[in-house]
């Protein structure tokens, strides 16, 4: 080496590399013999055309240091093979520019590789090295700080993971038309234990809805844990094989406890790979219960006649995209179209599919990762292409990720159709006796006071009205101060906040709302047409938004998550009448 | 009637490329120890599906061009790769053969189909290396290792073209001079990969095996 001048952070990089290097690594990282066979393979250069973007270039950065270090050749004449070492925080910063920004680990290459070169898990190595030196995007060190600490990558607190789950076991009962039907929690020798994605708790609980109607409708024998309830696993994104040992742990701890008879993992790509698949290698631990996805199980039921289907209620064209972690790494791509060609009248296949199917955009962690939003969405054009192709009318798909991801893109690029999780699809066709019955509201929350914060005077109109229909309380605002002026003179029950608003936006807004002592208790709503709140989601510089909603507005989901905010928050207020379901 | 060559084309032909050869070998025992000797991954959680389906599977892709995303969309790219690779081959078969049996590679018609062979993986060689020279996307990926490996086997292929027909000193002195390089040089340089291709195959096979990935289900997923 030349020069003496290294980085101490770039010297415990390469330290920690030559150290991480397991048989399947080095064979990935010696092997590429830069045909360029994979470069079509990768939405990021399909979809610029940038010689930067291809995987063989982006390997090529953790190659080169392979190489420098590692490699016989490269280690006596580097630069007859491109070796090159990292020196200096400069060097750092590309590579984390590389490994976070540039590249979701889908594996598309590696299927494509004619040697089998796993380019995510070359990325996934140098994630861990960046990591261990705190040198990952801020939104996956903070997901991963609360998932280790509070042991949920949205830092839910248990108290709130409780009360919504007993809202959604109100929703439940309304929506079967049973007052006895329930969500346990932690019920002993239960034949499922389901575990959920934090944003089904937190932001979208519809699809965890959805999945207790059908444990319903099958009569089945399932419970949730009270600890140990997140299938996600940042261990996974970031590298951190601690992390990923850890989110395992608690989830099979609980299952151990329980003495379950299985472990189900809801509709999460990730999360899914993870608990199943990659934290018990983690955490080095062969598990006594199996475990399978929820789509898995309701194939299952569907098989075994426990519930049954009527597909017209989903009478629109519906088309699926694969969630990478599931096609090409879990191996689920049978189960989804099995259930949506049952529950749906018309299922349009996407193209490619299975295990060449696209990434959504949002894998590897990206939808935490705001700095490269603008990048995502631009080689999101592939994807956007695809579903536009099919001419359906929604996209059905099995992962959480996956649904923020494609939700971004249809917003981006215009095609103005729903995501939903599989599981809904099958929820809205499952056939119930007696038929449902839908409270509009539970009696507690009426007459609870609603702000409205957005610049459309429309939107203001239109929520202000819905929601008075339904028996709140509403104020407009159309500004950004006069929302402020009618937060601290009207004290609201809950804020619907737009983020974008000419003049202060909603994001300073929100970090007002969130600084100020009296106002922040009260819960904020983000309800928006743009991107950008998913940096109030996952980088937390304040806490984070209690709900957010996308627009075009869609009315049902606007009602079941303010009064989801609203009950969990009267309850919290209530205490004496809070607290597990049975 | 094969050529009457010098010592010294006798020695390139005979005594350095049992050399070589040896020295190759060591190399390359050496090198698999050393893949070995890093530990492998493995998994933990009961199989999916079959780990011998998927490592078939993955080593049968080789002569399944549909079957990889690159090759089915530019299926002439497969015709170069086993075009060439075809040359490579016969052209080391080639270095086995002649030395000690001339005459099994004597007739007209072999000396033909050889030179054939060697002609097209040479003429594939040279547009690698002009794509690799061409496209911005190909540039950015070589290090200069990748233009000389390409450069040497056009050469050697090239070389071998003249040597098949074992009617010029000059020739077989350049081919078989370039063999005994390769064979020292190939084990330290990008082509060895095919060393690796094997255990690689085996890993990726094994992995995709165990989670139900590989063997893909037998339904259209392209267009």
């Amino acid at each position: 080496m030349l020069s003496t001048e290294i980085s101490p952070k770039a010297q415990a990089v390469v330290e920690a590399f030559k150290k991480k290097l397991t048989r399947q690594a080095v064979l990935s990282l010696a092997t590429c013999v830069n045909c360029g066979m994979c470069n079509e393979s990768c939405h990021y250069y399909v979809a610029t055309g940038d010689p930067k973007m291809t995987p063989a270039y982006k390997a090529g950065k953790v190659r080169k240091l392979f190489k420098y270090h590692v490699d016989w050749l490269g280690r006596v004449a580097p630069g007859w093979v491109g070796a090159k070492t990292l020196q200096t925080d400069d060097d750092l910063a590309d590579l984390k520019d590389v490994v976070y920004g540039s590249c979701s680990m889908c594996r598309r290459c590696t299927v494509a590789c004619p040697f089998g070169g796993d380019t995510a898990l070359i990325m996934r190595l140098a994630r861990g090295l960046l990591t261990a030196e705190g040198l990952a995007p801020e939104g996956v060190l903070t997901v991963s700080k609360d998932q280790w600490e509070i042991g949920n990558q949205m830092g839910v607190s248990q108290e709130d993971y409780l009360e919504t789950i007993d809202w959604l076991q109100d929703e439940l009962r309304s929506e079967v038309g049973d007052p006895q039907a329930a969500i346990p929690i932690d019920k002993p020798g239960a034949n499922v234990l389901f575990l959920v994605n934090p944003r089904e708790v937190k932001y979208a609980p519809l699809s965890l809805l959805a999945a207790a109607k059908i444990f319903y409708a099958a009569g089945e024998d399932w419970t949730m844990p009270s600890v140990g309830w997140d299938n996600t696993n940042f261990g996974l994104f970031s590298g951190d094989d601690k992390l990923g040992a850890h989110m395992g742990k608690l989830a099979y701890n609980q299952a151990r406890k329980l003495a379950v008879k299985k472990v189900v993992i809801s509709e999460c790509g990730h999360g899914f790979r993870a608990t199943k698949w990659e934290a018990p290698n983690w955490a080095a631990e062969d598990l006594p219960f199996p475990m399978e996805s929820l789509l898995e199980t309701m194939v299952e039921y569907v098989n075994s006649g426990r519930i049954h289907l009527d597909p017209t209620a989903n009478p629109r064209p519906v088309t699926y995209h694969d969630p990478c972690n599931l096609s090409r790494s879990a191996g689920i791509t049978e189960e989804p179209r099995f259930l949506l060609k049952r529950a749906c009248l018309d299922f349009r296949e996407m193209t490619p599919n299975r295990q060449e199917s696209y990434c959504c955009t949002g894998g590897g962690g990206a939808m935490s990762m705001a700095e490269y939003a603008p990048r995502r969405l631009k080689v999101g054009s592939i994807k956007a292409n695809q579903i536009k192709t099919t001419g359906a009318a929604s996209v059905a798909t099995a992962c959480h990720n996956c649904v923020d991801g494609l939700s971004d893109l249809i917003k981006h690029y215009q095609i103005n159709i729903p995501v939903r999780n599989v599981c809904e699809y099958v929820a809205d066709a499952v056939v119930l006796h007696p038929a449902k019955v839908v409270e509009p509201l539970i009696p507690a929350l009426k007459g609870r006071r609603i702000l409205v914060i957005e610049d459309d005077a429309d939107t203001v109109t239109y929520l202000t009205t819905l929601l008075g229909d339904h028996g709140f309380e509403t104020l407009g605002a159309r500004t950004a101060a006069q929302g402020l002026t009618l937060a601290r003179d009207r004290q609201p029950d809950l804020i619907t906040l737009d983020i974008n608003m000419p003049g202060r936006s909603g994001a300073e807004v929100f970090a007002a709302l969130r600084s100020d002592p009296v106002l922040s208790r009260i819960p904020v709503c983000v309800v928006t047409g743009a991107i950008d709140f998913r940096e109030l989601m996952y980088l937390r510089n304040v806490p984070a938004p209690d709900g957010y909603l996308q627009k075009p507005i869609d009315a049902n989901l606007l009602l079941l998550t303010v009064q989801k905010i609203l009950h969990v928050r009267h309850r919290e207020e209530v205490p004496e009448t809070a607290g597990a379901p049975a | 009637m094969p050529l009457e060559v010098s010592h010294l084309t006798r020695f390139v032909m005979d005594e350095l490329q049992i050399a070589a050869l040896l020295f190759m070998a060591l190399v390359y025992a050496t090198k698999i120890r050393w893949i070995l000797s890093f530990k492998a991954g493995r998994e933990r959680t009961p199989a999916r599906g079959d780990h011998g389906r998927g490592i078939r599977y993955a080593y049968g892709t080789l002569a399944l061009p549909w079957e990889l995303i690159g090759t089915r969309e530019h299926p002439f790219r497969y015709v170069e790769f086993a075009v060439f690779h075809i040359g490579v081959a016969v052209a080391i078969a080639l270095t086995l053969i002649m030395p000690y049996w001339p005459g099994a590679v004597g007739s007209p018609g072999v000396v033909l189909t050889l030179q054939v062979v060697f002609a097209l993986g040479a003429l594939i060689a040279v547009s690698r290396l002009l794509r690799r020279m061409v496209n911005p996307a190909m540039r950015a990926i070589s290090a200069p290792d990748d233009y000389f490996s390409l450069a040497m086997l056009a050469a050697w292929l090239g070389a071998g073209v003249l040597a098949a027909p074992q009617r010029s000193e000059p020739a077989l002195l350049a081919f078989f001079g370039l063999t005994a390089f390769f064979l020292v040089y190939v084990p330290f340089s990008k082509i060895s990969h095919y060393i690796y291709w094997p255990f690689i195959r085996y890993y990726m096979g094994k992995h995709f095996g165990h989670r139900g990935v590989y063997p893909p289900k037998a339904v259209p997923r392209h267009a």
